[in-house]
């Protein structure tokens, strides 16, 4: 019999995957550049700085990877608007109230609070919120980093406090931005003890049946058209898999 | 003549009494005969109608190296012989007298007296010096200045080759204010000594004056090598001889401390950066030195430095500039007396140009101009920034941005949060953008950790 770890289902197509990993380069690029400007004090930050060519230099490369974030972003937007309006793509990364009870739902299971972990559709709660984490935080550092870019220019439209302003907002949201990256993203998709070494998911657009049923199970009753289980049932599936 | 011999040898033993006996006794019976009438009060009037006392101190003599001689080798009389002489004046009979201390002191051992001797005697002749009945040892007459003096305390001057001429005149009485008060001239003049005195030609006063500048780095080394850093020094060596040496601001005789007084240190550079200390005067830093006599502010030397100044056009001086300012203004118990605060270099420092700064430092280049605190304060016209036309005000605040922000509008200024920290009074907008990722940052990852244990407890609870 085929274990249902061996069986694969499709999850992402490799414009997701490639996107994906521009992203991940240049949130790297983009961080190593700009927190060694906010955290310059150190000499960490300052061995940064002068590895990149100097303060200039990495003001350069910090302002054009900046370009090339914003050409992942802003396109994205509009593509994702675009066929969700015309192409009837599924708002499955929509933040959904559902998702806010899953996440009670949750917390209380971890705590021990609840027989069964939430039961999530394509994204869990915890995907969107990132996902909208970054969405949202890039268009602030985008248009944050266009007025620091050219700050003679932002002060003909708006008053000059607002540059100092972007700049408290480009700075505070960049260190939020890298340490949920660090600590929330990165733990979920390479330490957390479900996918430890490594989430394998970004590299092959697969996932497996058993993570499927397990992480989404509304998405797979949709997809094959099953039930997996009643919330009476004692067996269900994803608990028995879970462990 | 007899009746005056009698009187004189009564008068020499009412005014000798006892102690002078010893004195009295060891002088040939000749020199006694003389004294008989040259221990009285006598004037001798010359043709010009000076006159002078004959009267000569029996003591004096006995304290001379020429005590072994007698008055006759050197005046040539006796008590036989004495010719009345005439001499027009004083002067004409000291020159008179010198030339006999050539028959005995023929060897000159020194360029000096070479020099001295070949003038006309109406130039400095031998007792000027050396005294006359007093006559010392050159070695008695050596210790301390005193040897120097003997000639300098006289009205002396030189003639330099372009016809400058300088009095080499000492005056005692600088010499004791002095810091250098207990060094001996030759600790300077250093070739001289009581037997060595080289006649050396200068072209002119300013070429004496750096040349004599170079003794000073015998004992000052330290302050000496640092010149050599110094703009003041390459342009010296550069040909400009109005560059200043070390005597130009601390003096030659008179040399004194340059930490003592700040006032007096800025005006030696006023003489010769007179605009520049006029502007300075002007400035709250100047106006407080000398209206109030507020020794707390900056002079001159304190940001240009008082040996090693370097060009201040330079980018690294320029770059120097809020290291300078920082250090009164970041000196709380400085600043506190006037009111200020010590904010002001650090929010420079962590805003953009401070950081700019601090790495183009790093880098050992600046790759363009930043502005640091003279851009917008000024430089020797810093002004309180609540004065009437401080430049800091927002109206020329925004010439100062378009020198490097060519397109800065009226609105550009207030991007500069002026060195406050931002409060709800001071920029609130950033004030609240601070305060709210204070609160959220911490929330966000405190949430998202527990959130971590929590899923990784209930996964081996669940194992």
């Amino acid at each position: 019999m085929k274990k249902l770890g061996d069986e694969y289902i499709k999850r992402f197509g490799p414009a997701r995957i490639i996107e994906h990993w521009l992203n991940a380069i240049v949130f790297a690029v983009l961080v190593l550049t700009g927190l060694s400007q906010k955290f310059h004090d150190y000499s960490a930050a300052q061995w940064i700085v002068m590895t990149f060519g100097g303060i200039d230099a990495t003001r350069l490369i910090h302002r054009y990877t900046g370009i090339i974030f914003a050409g992942l972003t802003i396109p994205h937007i509009l593509a994702a608007s675009f066929g969700f309006l015309f192409l009837k793509w599924q708002p499955s990364i929509i933040i959904h109230k559902n998702d806010f009870r899953d996440a009670i739902v949750n917390i209380r299971y971890y705590l021990g609070l609840e027989e069964h972990p939430a039961r999530c559709d394509r994204f869990d709660y915890k995907q969107k919120f990132e996902y909208w984490g970054v969405v949202v935080g890039g268009i602030l550092m985008i248009a944050t980093g266009a007025i620091l870019w050219v700050p003679t220019v932002a002060a003909r439209f708006f008053p000059g406090e607002f540059i100092p302003a972007a700049k408290a907002l480009h700075t505070n949201e960049a260190l939020l931005a890298f340490l949920v990256i660090v600590i929330w993203h990165i733990y979920n998709a390479v330490f957390s003890p479900e996918v430890f070494p490594i989430d394998t998911v970004m590299f092959t657009g697969k996932i497996s049946k058993e993570r499927m049923i397990h992480e989404h199970p509304l998405e797979y009753e949709r997809l094959f058209g099953v039930s997996l289980k009643s919330p009476e049932d004692e067996n269900a599936p994803e608990k028995s898999m879970t462990t | 003549m007899l009746f005056r011999y009698v009187l004189g040898i009564l008068f020499v033993f009412l005014v000798f009494p006892l102690n002078g006996f010893s004195a009295e006794s060891s002088i040939s019976a000749a020199d006694q005969t003389c004294m008989m009438c040259h221990s009285q009060e006598q004037d001798m009037t010359f043709d010009a109608g000076e006159k002078i006392s004959v009267k000569v101190n029996i003591e004096e003599i006995g304290r001379s190296v020429h005590r072994i001689i007698s008055c006759s080798d050197c005046h040539g009389f006796t008590a036989d012989q004495h010719p009345k002489r005439t001499f027009k004046n004083h002067r004409q009979y000291t020159a008179f007298s010198a030339k006999v201390c050539t028959q005995c002191h023929v060897s000159h051992k020194t360029k000096i007296h070479e020099k001295l001797l070949s003038q006309s005697p109406k130039g400095t002749v031998c007792l000027d010096c050396h005294g006359f009945h007093s006559i010392q040892r050159a070695r008695e007459l050596s210790k301390g200045n005193h040897y120097c003096l003997n000639c300098h305390q006289r009205e002396l001057s030189i003639t330099f080759k372009t016809g400058e001429k300088q009095s080499i005149h000492i005056n005692e009485s600088i010499l004791n204010i002095s810091v250098h008060k207990n060094l001996s001239c030759t600790d300077c003049h250093f070739g001289f000594s009581s037997e060595e005195h080289p006649l050396r030609i200068f072209k002119s006063k300013r070429d004496y004056s750096i040349a004599m500048s170079e003794s000073c780095r015998r004992c000052h080394f330290d302050k000496y090598s640092r010149t050599l850093e110094g703009i003041h020094y390459n342009l010296l060596t550069h040909g400009n001889l109005n560059a200043p040496v070390c005597t130009d601001c601390h003096g030659a005789h008179s040399v004194y401390s340059g930490r003592k007084e700040k006032l007096a240190n800025a005006k030696k550079c006023e003489r010769c950066h007179p605009e520049v200390y006029k502007t300075y005067a002007q400035s709250v830093h100047g106006g407080a030195l000398i209206l109030e006599h507020n020794e707390d502010v900056p002079i001159c030397s304190d940001c240009h430095r008082a040996h090693d100044m370097t060009d201040p056009r330079t980018t690294d001086f320029r770059n120097a500039v809020p290291q300078m300012c920082g250090n009164c203004h970041a000196d709380k118990d400085l600043m506190k007396k006037y009111g200020l605060s010590t904010a002001v270099v650090d929010t420079y420092l962590q805003d953009f140009h401070g950081v700019t700064l601090k790495f183009y430092k790093q880098q050992g280049k600046s790759v363009k101009p930043i502005a640091v605190c003279i851009d917008c304060h000024g430089i020797h016209d810093i002004t309180k920034i609540n004065a009437p036309n401080a430049p800091m005000i927002k109206a020329n605040l925004v010439k100062r941005c378009q020198k490097c922000h060519p397109g800065a509008t009226a609105n550009f200024p207030d991007s500069w949060v002026s060195h406050y920290k931002p409060s709800l009074k001071k920029a609130p907008l950033v004030y609240m953008i601070n305060f709210g990722y204070k609160v959220f940052i911490p929330f966000m990852i405190i949430g998202l950790i527990l959130q971590i244990i929590l899923h990784i407890w209930r996964y081996a609870v669940n194992r």
